[in-house]
């Protein structure tokens, strides 16, 4: 339903995207990450037609994104940062211009009126002023026109930036709400929001793709420790993270002591085979006849995995000048 | 299931969008109010005083006619148009939402076109209150010629089209409302000036300078009640460009 292909944009001398390809299928949600500058809100634009690409193509429901990409936009609803709303309009007068801009009739305006604020919960607003309403209730009209003609995709740029913990919460169901029969790409700076959520992430740094994949598969390709207890007989912490870390693929241990066993996190050297330096671990523990009480890899959070990923495509940017 | 695409289905709910818009906020009653005082004042009070031949007021000059009237349209309106589209496109920027409609499915040149209809049409409704409440108490003291009046309003018309679409074209490429207000006046004030420089320039320039006014077309048939065809097609070219360049200045956006 999204597919970008070598999608490129500079601003002067930025080169704020480079050569960004994906696609997301029907029905898929997913989140798209990156830090501030990354080219997240530019490649959105660039898929909802706000912004055409220096190079590449882009293409929504099948239909290209170009200068005259009237029905791509159509097939697209989209959230700009920011929610940028008349403020000055009334919310209905406002949602039922959204449903002339797209061509729709009185009756299936009505229809879709109806919908939209049921499904935003927009029930009593609709004759505020748009400038009169909280930061939240105004999340919630910038989510309304963006579902006004019932799109098939739906693009999301921080939809629930600034709003409070129960507005989060609120807007975070929406979207799963939506996302059982939609298109959605998503994109947020709340890390635990994408995790909740998303299956598949894309993460975006310095213009560039540097990850695509499901969350777990990113997870386990990031996995570069190995968590240990033992209990040691009265052997000193330091003495037991030393002896762990003289194992093949080990990089670093350090070891701390919990009053009852102790405790090992062993990272492991680039390139190692994780499940390689486990059973070497557990060889090692076995020969010091120390009772192995746990052994696990430790599974990163997406903000490790995101982290990760952004620092080596800065180290790479730094080498490569 | 998605809404299929018009090519013009932007036009009048954007028209309408502006007008609504316009009428939300005391702006638009002050200037109309404004205007509709100020202009009929100006003619029965003080006549023209500009040009090589100033023209009395009403209770000084006695004539049953509103061509002192007409003769202030150009320069008024070259402050007041302005005022009334500066929001139209530099608005939009500033706010945000011209991200948001660059990505409706509709044609640029359509958004153009509604937001030119809501300002000729609130230029119009001002113009036309002005002049009909001026030509109806003329038309009380004295022998009013209606069809002069009639003519003077419809050359008003491709005036006031004339001037919205150079001053929507400036504020598409203004950040800011006031700048695209300064920008609109500076222009519409220089097209209104150019028959002023007649006398300082040698003939041929003048003669060019005084053809490429609006207010040379205006005040020379339409506001003496003669409606000629070559000052039509002077008037549906300036608007043309104004809307092209507006069209081309706004898709540009997609390009920055």
């Amino acid at each position: 339903m999204i597919v970008a292909e070598g999608l490129s944009k500079s601003f002067g001398p930025v080169h704020a995207v480079r050569g960004v390809s994906f696609s997301v299928a029907r029905g898929e949600l997913v989140g798209f990450l990156g830090p501030n500058g990354a080219g997240k809100s530019t490649t959105m634009k660039m898929l909802t037609g706000s912004l055409l690409p220096d190079g590449g193509r882009a293409s929504i429901a099948g239909e290209p994104l170009d200068g005259r990409s009237l029905g791509a936009r159509a097939a697209v609803g989209y959230l700009p940062e920011h929610t940028p709303l008349y403020r000055e309009m009334r919310v209905r007068p406002y949602l039922e211009f959204i449903g002339e801009v797209h061509g729709m009739g009185g009756r299936a305006r009505r229809d879709a009126l109806e919908r939209v604020i049921a499904s935003c919960d927009l029930d009593g607003y609709v004759g505020r002023r748009i400038h009169t309403l909280s930061k939240g209730y105004r999340q919630r009209v910038g989510l309304a026109q963006a579902l006004f003609t019932d799109p098939d995709v739906l693009v999301l740029d921080e939809p629930t930036s600034g709003l409070d913990p129960a507005e989060i919460v609120r807007i975070r169901d929406l979207v799963v709400e939506l996302a059982r029969s939609k298109t959605i790409l998503l994109s947020t700076h709340v890390l635990p929001e994408v995790e909740e959520v998303c299956r598949r992430v894309l993460i975006i740094a310095g213009g560039r793709l540097v990850a695509d994949g499901p969350l777990h598969e990113l997870a386990e390709d990031s996995a570069d420790a190995i968590v240990l207890a033992v209990d040691a007989g009265g052997a000193p912490a330091d003495d037991v993270a030393a002896t762990l870390a003289a194992c093949d693929g080990a990089r670093a241990a350090r070891g701390t002591f919990d009053g009852a066993r102790v405790r090992v996190h062993v990272t492991l050297e680039e390139g190692a085979d994780r499940y390689a330096l486990a059973d070497a671990l557990a060889r090692a523990v076995h020969g010091a006849g120390w009772p192995l009480q746990e052994l696990r890899h430790e599974v990163p959070t997406l903000e490790r995995v995101f982290l990760e990923r952004t620092r080596r495509m800065a180290a790479g940017e730094e080498e490569a000048s | 299931m998605s809404a299929r695409p018009r090519a013009l289905a932007g036009v009048l709910p954007f028209a309408r969008r502006e007008l609504r818009s316009a009428f939300e906020s005391p702006v638009a009653y002050v200037a109309i109010g404004l205007f509709v005082l100020v202009l009929p004042a100006l003619f029965f009070f003080l006549g023209y005083p500009v040009g090589r031949t100033p023209l009395p007021g009403l209770w000084e000059g006695g004539q049953a006619s509103l061509i002192v009237l007409f003769h202030w349209l150009p320069l008024l309106l070259a402050l007041v148009v302005p005022a009334l589209s500066m929001g139209a496109w530099a608005e939009e920027r500033r706010a945000g939402t011209e991200e948001l409609l660059l990505t409706y499915p509709v044609r640029t040149g359509a958004v153009v076109l509604g937001k030119f209809l809501a300002t000729w049409t609130l230029t119009m409704l001002m113009v036309g209150l002005a002049v009909l409440s001026a030509a109806v108490t003329v038309g009380y003291l004295g022998d009013l010629d209606w069809n002069t009046v009639l003519a003077g309003l419809v050359g008003a018309a491709w005036l006031c089209a004339g001037y919205a679409s150079v001053a929507l074209f400036l504020s598409a490429v203004s950040s800011e409302q006031l700048v695209a207000f300064l920008l609109g006046a500076l222009a519409l004030g220089l097209l209104w000036a150019l028959p002023l420089l007649v006398r300082v320039l040698p003939g041929g320039a003048a003669g060019a300078l005084e053809a490429a006014s609006p207010t040379t077309h205006f005040l020379g048939s339409a506001a003496r009640g003669v409606l000629d065809l070559s000052d039509l097609v002077y008037f549906v070219l300036l608007t043309a460009l104004g809307l092209v360049a507006n069209t081309l200045a706004v898709e540009r956006r997609r390009w920055r």
